[in-house]
């Protein structure tokens, strides 16, 4: 029995306790998040109020837990929609090349010329401004940069022996891709992800900086980052906080990902 | 090779052109429209239809295109609706401006991020590469505005090292126009090391376990040998990879730092436009970052079988 | 090493805050272009009119006043104005003034080509129809309109229509495309370097109109500064930073950051109210909102205080009628509106068999208007008494189309300045079923509005707009809350600067050294 590696801990550790504060959130936070308190505007870090009160007196601390479980769900989902669809058009691409794959890269290309902004804008206009719609529209700008780089994997993987091996030995072409291919995506695809999941919660704080983020009053990191900005000469805790709570969720979801990729690989497995 | 360039360059034709018809659509689609942003809460229906008239407005969407797109294999990307300018010098003025900002961070970043890389995973689980993972780590997870309003702070207005508002021209004032280029590259550069280094590390952790690095290990080579001739060189294909991706996305994303650091830049104009419904603006910025994304990708699929032998290309 | 830095940008002429007489003032957007009234937007209308002039202009009050014309008569039929010039006025380039330019003005702007924004207020599309303009002789110009009209020399004064300046012929290029403004305003053009600044200088050939006092658009406008640099500065945080370190001499700012600059030694600032109205729209077809009761409740659950102070913090004060509170219109009747009474909303509500449908309100989240503060905060207050409100925020444009097409059922909005009573009701008030952006469809009152531009006796409109106020606040069609302020930071060193109707002017500013 040997000791999980390091990052596994402390990311595991980071990400553990993010688990535990999103959940507690549902059922309990000092005060309501969305209580206006106008006797307590911009209130320093106090015993009252742990980690002071934003412009409209709201907690800082019950606010960041409820953003939390939002933040990470919206992250979450984004991530898992822009890679499984990146996944399937990059295998698909990848794997049967010819005028299919250029067509499909033509797309590909065209949809990742886009820059986020306006794609976010334009779909979050017509599906309305909600976290469905921001999940949808990044979740679109993200996925043809998964499905390049499974693309490119499956291009360099192509020529290489154990492919054609099984090939030689008569599995059929879905086999080969689901049973050698996608196993050797997965190490990309991994540090891809996490690095995707910290763009999206970056991206999402970026359109409310903008002025077309998750719409406020809900709160998420994102936007009471945005939001913080006017405020940081009277109150640096209000851009603070949350700021930290990213970077930590970032810093425990890139370890976690890091030890999860020594596992996963195949050719560790192969070797054990 | 040559036909491999002019296959990729035709193959670019139908992603512009798709481009040029989802922008047009898509913007479209978006409700408001520029009539009624000129004339706010003080227009009647008859001062809007009189000035979608006179914009142009008032055809139907593929008409309007059919138009624009004759336009443009003219070489005339048209007239922004704001501020009257013709779009194409509009867009190559503010681009310049962008692209020394990004592609100085970039290069700087790739300088710093890839050989630090490369170093973390050949000593991966030191406590040298934990510390630069962490580094990488937090600086990937610093949103750059946040990042950028700290440097300003802190240079601009603890320190006074730094002009804290506007922007000269290189072109005009050389050394005032790097002192207003520090902070906004600084931010992207800060950003940008850590996903670099990141995919740097990870693609060389990748090849250092291939067998023909334990093959050459075997072959009684020096770890620096290894590591440079054949570790280096086939971590790179993947992290050139993901160096044009990086410059493709920062084009869109870098109004954020235009923005905080009040940069005309590309980007600012970008977001400018789609808030002010400033179509011919939107449709010339938006195929200009695509063509401009398309010749990047170009570059680099034509250096890849530099890199990386295993894929021939064709 | 700083000191050492900060000096090399002074030699480099950066910002140059030791330039004698000439300062750095950061505006949010471009201007829109340099021609006056047309192809233009607020900030536009600010810069124009620092350079060109009209016959007449706003004073303080909102009233238009003589500015380039010394006097105005009015025929005893009230269809004939006769314009009589001030003597000894000269354009930037040096020309007299003479009728000849105003003639010359008004036939550039009643041609369609030249897009000007009032030509349809002028040729009867709008209503009023100017049939002739002559001149007898150099100093004299008549103007002809069909019916009498209380409201033409407002039109004619309008900063959206840039006070129908007038122009040296020289402003336009021979092939009649505009060049740029040759004007009579205290400072001329400079230059203008699209997205990053404009300028203007002091125009040493100005002659003041009379009086010795600085009044609205009229009065004394002595351009005392060498230089004036308007820079492009979208971020306020930026323009905080700015003006702190002194690369800013003034800039507009947001409320929340009134009490830091205000403590900061080098700098002041100066808050006015101005004639801005920031409201909750109403849709009264939408079939929650459809039921008066339900709106009157909204109106009595709403502590203004609160509202404005999301915004405004202590600076401002709530004002619930249409009419803005610096209006020689606004009297005692119309100090009286709605009343924060949660009790009696909570009865409203009940008496209105509201069964806890959602009411959205629309905002954005610009950070100069007070849509998306006043939203949050009317929402807490709406769901104290039991209204289920909640907050969809839109990009500016995207509200603005739902306004337009009358599509929404609360807005958080703010209407742009407007002087004239008849005006300010017009705005809001009309038929949905041909302009679906009207709020208030009553053809009774409407018929008082149609009155109110005919009647040029003061004691009269004074009725009428009381008559008017009373049913807006019992018909709750829309909630007015509060006016803009000007929130204007300057460093100490620029002095005699005062806000007026969120224009900059800069004459009469001086730089002390």
């Amino acid at each position: 029995m040997k000791l999980p590696a390091p990052n596994a801990l402390v990311g595991g550790a980071l990400i553990g306790f993010l688990a535990i504060v999103a959940s507690v959130s549902a059922v309990w936070t000092p005060y309501d998040p969305l209580r206006l308190s106008f006797r307590a505007k911009l209130a320093a870090p106090s015993a009252m109020h742990w980690l002071g009160t934003d412009e409209f007196g709201r907690d800082v601390l019950s606010r960041l837990m409820a953003g939390a479980a939002t933040s990470v769900w919206i992250s979450l989902l984004t991530v898992a929609l822009a890679v499984s669809l990146g996944t399937v058009i990059g295998l698909f691409s990848g794997y049967v090349r010819g005028w299919v794959d250029r067509t499909i890269m033509a797309f590909n290309d065209a949809l990742l010329a886009f820059p986020g902004i306006l794609l976010a804008l334009g779909l979050l206009a017509v599906v309305g401004a909600n976290k469905y719609g921001i999940i949808l529209a990044l979740g679109i700008a993200y996925a043809p940069s998964v499905a390049r780089i499974v693309r490119g994997t499956v291009l360099s993987l192509r020529e290489r022996e154990f492919i054609s091996a099984s090939r030689v030995m008569g599995n059929s072409e879905a086999f080969t891709m689901l049973r050698h291919i996608l196993p050797n995506c997965i190490a990309p695809l991994t540090v891809l992800a996490t690095s995707m999941f910290g763009w999206v919660l970056l991206a999402e704080s970026s359109l409310s900086f903008l002025g077309l983020g998750v719409p406020p009053p809900a709160p998420t990191w994102g936007n009471m980052l945005a939001g913080s900005r006017p405020y940081i000469g009277q109150a640096v805790w209000l851009g603070v906080f949350p700021g930290l709570c990213i970077s930590l969720t970032l810093l425990g979801i890139n370890l976690l990902g890091d030890a999860l990729r020594d596992k996963l690989d195949p050719r560790m497995r192969g070797a054990r | 090779m040559l036909r491999f360039a002019l296959t990729r360059i035709l193959m670019s034709v139908p992603t512009l052109l798709i481009v040029s018809v989802s922008v047009f659509g898509l913007i479209r689609l978006i409700p408001g429209d520029p009539a009624s942003l000129m004339l706010g809460d003080l227009a009647t229906p008859a001062s809007i239809a009189d000035l979608q008239a006179r914009l142009g407005l008032d055809q139907s969407v593929p008409v309007q295109f059919g138009i624009w797109f004759g336009n443009l294999l003219k070489g005339d990307l048209g007239q922004s609706i704001n501020s009257q300018q013709a779009v194409l010098p509009l867009i190559l003025q503010r681009f310049w401006i962008s692209a020394q900002i990004v592609l100085v961070a970039v290069l700087l970043a790739s300088l710093v991020a890839v050989p630090a890389g490369v170093l973390a995973a050949w000593k991966q689980d030191t406590s040298l590469d934990l510390s630069l993972v962490a580094v990488a780590t937090l600086l990937l997870s610093i949103p750059t505005f946040w990042l950028g309003l700290l440097l300003l702070l802190f240079f601009g207005l603890k320190l006074e090292w730094l002009p804290v508002v506007g922007y000269v021209s290189i072109a005009e004032n050389p050394l005032a126009g790097i002192l207003y280029l520090v902070m906004p590259i600084m931010t992207l550069f800060l950003h940008e090391i850590g996903v670099i280094l990141r995919m740097a590390r990870a693609s060389t952790l990748e090849v250092l376990r291939l067998d023909y690095i334990t093959h050459a290990r075997a072959k009684g080579l020096t770890e620096s040998a290894v590591l440079w001739n054949h570790a280096f060189k086939n971590a790179f294909g993947p992290t050139w990879t993901l160096i044009g991706l990086v410059l493709g996305n920062l084009l869109g994303g870098i109004a954020v730092v235009e923005t905080v650091f009040t940069i005309p830049g590309l980007g600012r104009l970008l977001v400018d436009s789609i808030f002010a419904r400033d179509y011919p603006v939107i449709q010339g910025c938006m195929l200009f970052v695509a063509f401009t994304y398309v010749l990047v990708n170009l570059v680099i699929d034509l250096c890849y079988p530099i890199f990386d032998p295993r894929v021939t290309a064709q | 090493m700083n000191r050492l830095l900060v000096s090399a940008f002074a030699l480099l002429g950066f910002a140059s805050p030791t330039m004698a007489q000439s300062i750095t003032v950061a505006v949010a957007a471009d201007i829109r272009s340099n021609n006056p009234g047309v192809n233009r937007d607020d900030n536009t209308d600010d810069f124009a009119l620092q350079l060109v002039e009209g016959l007449v202009g706003y004073n303080e009050g909102g009233v238009a006043t003589p500015l380039l014309a010394e006097k105005v008569d009015l025929s005893a039929d009230g269809k004939t104005y006769t314009f009589t010039l001030r003597q000894g006025v000269r354009f930037h380039n040096g020309a007299e003034l003479s009728s000849a330019d105003v003639l010359w003005n008004w036939t550039r702007y009643m041609d369609a080509k030249t897009d000007w924004r009032c030509t349809s207020e002028f040729d009867g599309r709008s209503g009023l129809k100017v049939e002739s303009v002559t001149a007898p002789d150099a100093r004299t110009v008549v103007m002809q309109i069909d019916k009498p009209n209380a409201l033409f020399l407002d039109t004619l004064a309008r900063t959206d229509c840039a006070m129908t300046a007038i122009l040296h012929k020289d402003s336009v290029k021979a092939d009649g495309s505009w060049d740029k403004p040759i004007g009579t305003g205290p400072y001329q053009f400079g230059e203008w370097k699209r997205g990053e600044y404009f300028t203007m200088t002091a125009f040493e050939g100005y002659k003041s109109p009379a009086g010795g006092q600085r009044d609205g658009y009229v009065g004394s406008k002595r351009p005392l500064l060498k230089d004036v640099k308007f820079l492009i500065v979208k971020d306020p945080a930026t323009v905080k930073a700015g003006l702190v370190s002194g690369a800013l001499d003034m800039a507009d700012i947001l409320p929340s950051d009134a009490v830091e600059l205000r403590k900061h030694p080098k700098l002041a600032v100066a808050v006015e109210p101005n004639a801005v109205r920031h409201v909750f729209l109403i849709q009264t077809k939408d079939a929650v909102m459809g039921n008066q009761k339900v709106r009157q409740a909204i109106a009595a659950s709403l502590d203004m205080d609160e509202i404005v102070a999301s915004f405004y913090n202590d600076l401002g004060k709530p004002n619930t009628s249409p009419i803005y509170s610096g209006s020689s219109y606004f009297g005692e009747v119309e100090k009286k509106g709605h009343t924060y009474d949660p009790a009696r909303a909570k009865k409203l509500l009940q008496e209105a068999g509201y069964k806890g449908e959602k009411i959205i309100i629309l905002a954005n989240k610009r950070p100069v208007v007070p849509s998306f503060p006043a939203a949050v905060v009317a929402q807490q207050m709406l769901q104290a008494v039991g209204v289920n409100a909640e907050i969809e925020v839109l990009d500016w444009a995207t509200q603005l189309d739902r306004f337009n097409k009358g599509n929404y059922q609360m807005q958080s909005f703010s209407f742009s300045a407007r002087f004239d009573p008849a005006i300010a009701f017009e705005q809001f008030s009309g038929p949905k079923d041909k302009q679906p952006r009207k709020t208030w469809d009553n053809p009774e009152a409407q018929k008082q509005i149609d009155k109110l531009y005919v009647t040029s006796d003061r004691a009269e409109r004074q009725k009428l707009v009381d008559e008017l106020h009373k049913r807006v606040i019992d018909e709750v069609p829309m909630i007015f809350a509060f006016n803009g302020l000007d929130i204007i930071a300057h460093a100490k060193r620029v002095q005699g600067f005062k806000p007026w109707q969120s224009k900059l002017r800069m004459w009469e500013v001086t730089l002390a050294n």
